[in-house]
């Protein structure tokens, strides 16, 4: 193990984030933290209330509760305990998804429920695959370096000390990182299964290079975290607490520093007051039943459909159109990265479901080719659809009846590779309310999406690529099916109101005591998985807040002696 | 193992949908189930006995729902996985995937609607009703759907409605431990894992593919005769 080495370098992850040490050693949740987990009265005015439990709003609720601050964080869905609530199958994972009605609209209509968000204590992080890669520093000023997309308000190195913080309490394993800022990683490469044998073989043929990682699973023990033991069902909820998810990297650290996680609320409104212009707390709704929690600040961090919903959701007299929304800004600029999928078939039997299904990958194609008619790039990496999830890729081939059984009887001889497309950010890329209500008589997001040019070049140009690959492995026949994952913006940041609804900070600019931290804020999405990025972010928005303590318990003291 | 357990699994040994010699010969994921953990395992059970009584679906629709999905899977024969069934607990319980394209009702909406027009078409070939037609004549109306593509059935975009009918009906069919006997997937895998990974490195359990053939060529050809047949049926008839 590395870590050891890297400690003096990142500083003692223990010390800063105690939660791999505080979870059973057996697999499963430490139920005495949740039984003793400290509980606010509604009329308390806490020092944050933070609005979903996943990627962005987990960490932030961690690194607040560490300083001190009165914290409680709410989530829609449930508090899981891996051992008793996940399950080892495919179709019995259903439960792990945001299954409440959303309505999908556009000439690329983006679905959405298995293949792009969670719900419950964990967020999309509980069945994510574990890629978690750095951006590049070129995706912070896109709009500067290639003219297109938009330009960060802040850099990479404004970022950096945070990926490296989260890549230790993940913590990440892989091989040296050769792209964008290179770097290593804490734990050394996991031993790989027949489908990263695959790609690997391929790309050493074409001379394309490929790295094993970068994967939020530790090689080896980490605290009480048991090693992977190559199940394959890693987007179905690691039942063994091996794989990452804020549930067991930074939920139980922030119990043990007093926050509340409250799960089954599902917030209907953030309110403000019309004549201070500051948010005075949230409404949500416990079993069918509305309350009220007061706060002296709200953070946002719902995902990138849910984020822009609460906030169309939450108008007032002052802010008529949607909650920060003077400039028309909230919902839009969504972005999907193409994922494109190719499947190549092997004499051998590949058995691609052994292994955790995040291996290997390749950012070779990452930037901007000059030679190239495209803006900007694509990363591949393995992907191993399931049986249900792979049947539907034999289906977009136009395959059924006795065909689709028969490419089926044949799925140990497949191997398969996915790519993520940069696409570019578009204002017409929205989420709006749509005429559907929800069961709280709520009207659900509508989603609408639509690729543009640059976008469909990159999906073939990515199409070609993995066919190329899978071939010089020795593949004697491809299928492709054209898809999308990982949704991020909406709320994206910016250096004005004009452009975005969140600044440099992730405070909204329209309500001073209103945060963003979750995916939505990203102005561009590079070929990188964001969850990394996106608990950076938060981690950051946390040390900005906890330096200037506007709020949090110094504040609080203050206001009790002035 | 607790006996109606044992029960479940002795009853469904070692079985594959239809009755095609299998590419597994002897695979049986059922052989681990008592390696399984106690929540997959009850999950997993519950699908091989689900409730003969639908709720969702009326008797009409019944008949014509287990007609399509018998043609998108093409079981023709017994031992059947009972697709339409497992698609009826859903609807009744409104465990929906969560999102449903702009121009399609939701999904339970969906299915009812569809399933009538499924039979208005079969009218229309001089049937009453969908299942009530030769196999052909029922493969070539799914055919004609899923030709198509993006222009309008019956008022509905057909791809999308191909979209509802193939996502429930593969969910419904892969999750079925027959379904895993046919293609040599083990199922649930804890807290057991796996320890032999690379090409052709099986497990004790894992059984090896005895025919190994390439679908692709296979696929062609059907698919093509498949084709002129579904052509032949509707031009006979029109
Ligand atoms: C199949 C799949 C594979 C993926 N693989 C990867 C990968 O390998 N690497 C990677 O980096 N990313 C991956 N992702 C994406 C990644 O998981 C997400 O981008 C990330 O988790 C988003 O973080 P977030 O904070 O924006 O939202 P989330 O993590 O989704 O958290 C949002 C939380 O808010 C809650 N919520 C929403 N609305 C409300 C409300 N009104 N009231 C209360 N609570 C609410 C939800 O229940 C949820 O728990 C994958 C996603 C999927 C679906
Ligand atoms: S493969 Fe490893 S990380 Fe993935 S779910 Fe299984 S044990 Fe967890």
């Amino acid at each position: 193990m590395k870590l050891g080495t890297n400690l003096s370098l990142y500083g003692d992850v223990r010390d800063r984030n105690e939660s791999a040490w505080l979870l059973p050693s057996s697999p499963g949740f430490p139920h005495r933290l949740r039984d003793e987990m400290t509980r606010y009265d509604e009329r308390d005015e806490v020092d944050i209330v933070i609005v979903g439990c996943g990627a962005g709003g987990g960490t932030l609720a961690q690194r607040l509760a560490r300083a001190g601050w009165s914290v409680v964080a709410l989530d829609a869905g449930p508090f899981w305990d891996p051992e008793t609530d996940w399950v080892s199958d495919e179709r019995g994972s259903h439960s792990l998804y945001w299954t409440d009605p959303r309505v999908i609209s556009g000439a690329d209509p983006v679905p959405l429920g298995s293949n792009n968000s969670g719900r419950g204590v964990g967020g999309s992080m509980v069945h994510y695959a574990g890629y978690t890669p750095r951006f590049h520093p070129s995706d912070f000023a896109t709009f500067t370096g290639d003219g297109v997309g938009a330009d960060w308000p802040i850099s990479y190195t404004d970022l950096r000390p945070y990926y490296e913080q989260l890549e230790q309490e993940l913590p990440v394993a892989g091989q040296d990182w050769p792209w964008g800022d290179p770097h290593s990683y804490p734990f050394h490469a996991q031993p790989i299964s027949g489908n990263g044998d695959v790609f690997i073989a391929g790309c050493e043929k074409l001379g394309i290079p490929a790295r094993v990682g970068p994967v939020a699973i530790a090689n080896g023990r980490f605290g009480n975290r048991p090693r992977c033991i190559y199940r394959g069902f890693c987007l179905q909820g690691c039942k063994v607490n091996a794989k990452a998810s804020p549930l067991i990297t930074h939920i139980p650290d922030a119990l043990a520093h007093g926050a509340e996680i409250r799960a089954h609320c599902h917030v209907s409104k953030v309110l403000v007051d019309d004549h201070t212009g500051r948010a005075t707390g949230v409404t949500y709704f416990k079993d069918g039943i509305e309350h009220r929690q007061r706060a002296r600040m709200v953070a946002v961090a719902g995902y990138s459909i849910e984020t822009p919903r609460l906030l169309l959701l939450s108008a007032s007299n002052r802010f008529k159109d949607g909650l920060c929304n003077d400039d028309g800004q909230v919902g839009r600029y969504v972005m999907v990265q193409g994922a494109p999928q190719t499947a190549g078939r092997f004499e051998a039997e590949v058995r691609m479901y052994k292994g955790p299904p995040p291996e290997v990958s390749c950012e070779q194609f990452y930037e901007t080719d000059p030679a190239k008619p495209y803006k900007r790039g694509f990363s591949i990496q393995t992907v191993s659809p399931l049986p249900i999830t792979y049947a539907e890729h034999v289906v977009a081939q136009g395959h059924w009846g006795e065909s689709l059984r028969e490419y089926m009887r044949d799925y140990v001889h497949w191997a398969s590779l996915g790519a993520l497309c940069e696409l570019l950010p578009l204002h017409s890329n929205a989420v709006t309310l749509s005429d559907e209500v929800d069961r709280h008589g709520l009207p659900v997001a509508n989603f609408h999406y639509s690729m543009g040019e640059n976008d469909k070049q990159l999906m073939a140009a990515a199409q070609t690529k993995m066919e190329e690959i899978l071939r010089a492995a020795g593949a004697t026949e491809t299928m492709t099916i054209r898809r999308f994952a990982h949704l991020v913006g909406g709320c994206r940041m910016a250096r004005s109101p004009k452009d975005g609804v969140v600044n440099a900070e992730q405070r909204t600019f329209a309500v001073p005591n209103l945060y963003i931290t979750d995916g939505s804020v990203l102005p561009t999405q590079g070929s990188a998985n964001p969850a990394l990025t996106i608990m950076s972010l938060a981690a950051r928005v946390a040390d900005h807040l906890t330096a200037h303590q506007h709020t949090g318990p110094a504040a609080a003291a203050e206001a009790r002696h002035g | 193992m607790n006996p109606s357990v044992v029960f479940i699994a002795d009853r469904n040994r070692g079985r594959t949908p239809g009755s095609s010699p299998p590419r597994f010969p002897g695979f049986d994921v059922l052989n681990e189930v008592d390696r399984w953990d106690a929540v997959t395992a009850g999950v997993v059970l519950a699908r091989l006995t689900p409730s003969p009584e639908l709720s969702f679906f009326t008797g009409v629709e019944q008949a014509t729902a287990e007609a399509l999905c018998d043609q998108l899977l093409a079981q023709h024969e017994e031992p059947r996985i009972p697709v339409a069934a497992l698609i009826d607990v859903r609807l009744a319980t409104g465990e929906t995937d969560g999102w449903h394209y702009a121009d399609m009702p939701e999904d339970a909406q969906a299915w009812r609607q569809t399933l009538a027009f499924l039979d208005n078409d079969a009218k229309r070939q001089g049937g009453t009703s969908l299942s009530q037609l030769g196999q052909q004549q029922q493969a070539a109306l799914v055919q004609a759907v899923q030709e198509l593509d993006a222009q309008s059935w019956h008022g509905l975009p057909a791809t999308h409605v191909w979209s509802l009918w193939t996502r429930y009906a593969c969910t419904a069919f892969y999750s079925h431990p027959w379904a895993w006997n046919e293609i040599g997937f083990p199922g649930p895998a804890y807290p057991r894992g796996y320890k032999n990974m690379g090409l052709d490195a099986r497990e004790k359990f894992e059984v090896a593919d005895a025919a190994n053939t390439d679908p692709v060529p296979w696929t062609r050809r059907a698919e093509a005769a498949k084709r002129r047949q579904a052509a032949a049926v509707t031009g006979e008839s029109s």
